[in-house]
């Protein structure tokens, strides 16, 4: 493994090489380059707090999953208390994978080539043959245990890290808490999953997926153009704002975490009506144009507890919709139109899983919220699947393009070219919008990105 | 002749639980429309595609995953898809491949083959409805890629009678990988 501060690569182009910090470029080469790839390795993925998955997907003592941390599989389990452990996949007496099932239930976890089982927190429990001592003396069973990652649970969100002196959660998403916390906790109840989550292999650097989660606001006009053409994002003027409402609201980003917070005025125009959205009080936007599944009253009450009235006026003003959190997952909680023209809504959230230089897996998760009708998650799943994921009619566009950028990295010239950042729009706080997060209201411009770049700055040359 | 030699076996054999399947005339109809439904696909004629979906359509792929052979009933969710579409979703997503010149996840095509076999038919209980299972075998191939990607699957569908012909009432495909091996669905299956 590499332990280098500060990594050379072996054609002696430093990390900070790759960056044009002043004209805001990054080389293509980035999009490739295996040896980059294996500095990331160590240096984001043993070291950054990572998305495996959500506690409703484990409900039960027992229940199991398997996950990856970078390349690492990991057993995501519950055990009798209740608490969720990570454990590296691997045994650590011959490199046997101990789960072959992707999920399940097992009190005890038996490796099935020589039979050394692990409790559901990766404690050892013994090896066959108990006294014939196959786990030897040297080593007291204590230590014989499998590796174990750091779990923080974030409003049923399961990340884990494998830097046992990493900071908590809450410092990696920084002031972005305050949006996170409207999009994943303003109900008692909580998220759920639908089901078990999509998962697909991208052709792809995981970086293409990585940095376009940071509010990539450009490619919706001419990538997700079908969507414009055929009256998704709305749009029967002429105006860019009536082309694509999608585009305008605000972007708030700090430390690679991003979000866009969508205008629901023209949300609620393209979706709804004409009416003057603009001279409703918070409360009655609220009301009109709920966030996802908040159905009942029971549910909008819960709302309004939870949230602060700060971040009751975000939603009700620009509700963040999509987005991304440092390094790599994407987030797609959208008030989406149906095909019949009415308001349904999707809780999407994709990690990209880095296999090789040029491959990830894409993994998917639908959710709504715990305490929403039945009937209502049906609708809300079906539009999920519809729009976003393996056949999503907005992401299919996306996940054909990565791949794209990948080969061009691997060419002499291709690798010299450089990702440009440069449509700058500048902080730019609304009045009456908390001081939260770097603040880019308008147009989607290349700011909110720009941090994720930084972010991956200064954490592989840290 | 005949064979005299004793089956020895270590436990008891079941018999073979499959129901019989229809009539050899009904059998080619059927097949005859599932060459006509891949025929249709492989050559990108979406729009007359949608002619042999019934309104009351039901599709879906659903997620797979490993499990131990003691849980495979649990293997395919009953609740997420990779695809999971209605009539009216499915003519959208046509809608965009045919009408727009922006449908990038197939905008040059992909160019497919989609090989369809080791059909079997079933009559059901309601009349003119069967149920058919099919064998599908995808090549996709975009660009300049030198090689394929491919997806196996079961295709498991209900097709009704309409005039001299079918149309597909539902279709479930339970695909072989439990990790899809190309980046989207942005075709049909």
């Amino acid at each position: 493994m590499l332990r280098k501060v500060n990594p050379v690569l072996s054609d002696g182009t430093r990390i900070e090489d790759l960056f044009n910090l002043e004209t805001r470029e990054v080389s293509l080469s980035t999009m490739y380059d295996p040896e980059l790839y294996q500095i990331e390795m160590e240096k984001i993925f043993t070291k950054v707090w990572l998305f495996l998955g959500h506690t409703s997907e484990i409900p039960n003592s027992g229940d199991y999953v398997v996950r990856h941390m970078g390349e690492d599989e990991v057993i995501v389990a519950r055990d009798r208390k209740g608490d969720v452990h990570v454990s590296l996949n691997v045994c650590p007496h011959r490199g046997m994978h101990i789960c072959t099932a992707e999920s399940g239930n097992a009190a005890v976890h038996k490796c099935i080539y020589h039979g050394w089982a692990f409790r559901n927190d990766g404690s050892f429990v013994g090896a066959p043959l108990e006294k014939e001592k196959m786990h030897g003396e040297i080593y007291p069973k204590e230590k014989l245990g499998l590796k174990k990652a750091r779990v923080q649970l974030y409003h049923g969100l399961i990340f884990a890290t494998w830097d046992q002196d990493a900071a908590p959660l809450e410092e990696q998403l920084g002031d972005m808490k305050f949006y996170y916390d409207i999009l994943f906790g303003k109900t008692e109840g909580g998220l759920e999953v639908l089901g078990p989550p999509q998962r697909l292999t991208i052709n792809a650097n995981w970086k293409t997926a990585g940095e376009q989660s940071a509010c990539d606001g450009f490619h919706t006009l001419t990538l997700h153009r079908s969507q414009i053409d055929i009256g998704n994002f709305g749009g029967d003027g002429d105006s860019l704002d009536d082309f694509a409402p999608v585009m305008n609201g605000i972007n708030v980003a700090e430390k690679g975490n991003a979000l866009r917070c969508i205008s629901a005025a023209s949300t609620f125009r393209m979706l709804i009506g004409s009416e003057d959205f603009d001279k409703l009080s918070d409360e009655e936007r609220l009301k009109k144009m709920p966030p996802p599944g908040i159905v009942t009253d029971q549910l909008f009450n819960e709302m309004k507890q939870r949230l602060s009235p700060e971040q009751l006026h975000v939603v009700s003003v620009a509700p963040p919709q999509v987005g991304g959190m440092f390094p790599n997952v994407n987030i797609l909680f959208i008030y989406a139109p149906l095909p019949d023209g009415t308001l349904g809504s999707g809780l999407l959230i994709h990690s990209i899983n880095p296999k090789a230089p040029d491959k990830f897996q894409w993994v998917t998760w639908f959710f709504a919220e715990r305490d929403t009708p039945e009937e209502v998650k049906q609708a809300m799943r079906a539009a999920a699947v519809q729009t976003g994921g393996t056949s999503g009619l907005i992401e299919q566009d996306d996940s054909d393009t990565w791949p794209h950028m990948t080969d061009a990295a691997r060419g002499g010239w291709g690798r010299t070219e450089t990702l440009k950042y440069q449509a700058i729009g500048g902080i730019n706080r609304p009045e009456g919008w908390p001081d939260k997060a770097n603040v880019y209201a308008g147009l989607s411009k290349d700011d909110a990105q720009w941090h994720w770049w930084q972010q991956y700055h200064e954490v592989m040359t840290k | 002749m005949n064979n005299t030699a004793e089956k020895i076996a270590p436990f008891e054999i079941p018999p073979i639980d499959i129901p019989k399947p229809t009539d050899s005339i009904t059998h080619y109809q059927v097949q005859q429309f599932l060459h006509l439904d891949a025929y249709l696909l492989d050559h990108n004629r979406l729009a007359e595609w949608l002619n042999i979906l019934a309104p009351d359509l039901r599709y879906f792929v659903p997620v797979r995953q490993t499990r131990e052979r003691v849980d495979r009933d649990k293997e395919f969710s009953t609740t997420i898809g990779h695809m999971d579409d209605d009539f009216q979703s499915i003519s959208m997503r046509v809608h965009r491949l045919v009408n727009t010149k922006s449908a990038w996840s197939e905008d040059p095509a992909s160019r497919v083959r989609r090989f369809v076999s080791n059909v079997s038919v079933w009559e059901t209980d309601v009349d003119g409805e069967y149920d058919v299972n099919s064998y599908l075998l995808m090549t996709r191939n975009r660009f300049y890629q030198e090689d394929y990607q491919l997806l196996s699957a079961e295709r498991h569908d209900r097709v009704r009678r309409k005039g001299e012909t079918f149309e597909l009432v539902s279709r479930e495909v339970r695909m072989d990988q439990a990790v899809l091996g190309m980046p989207n669905l942005a075709i049909f299956l």
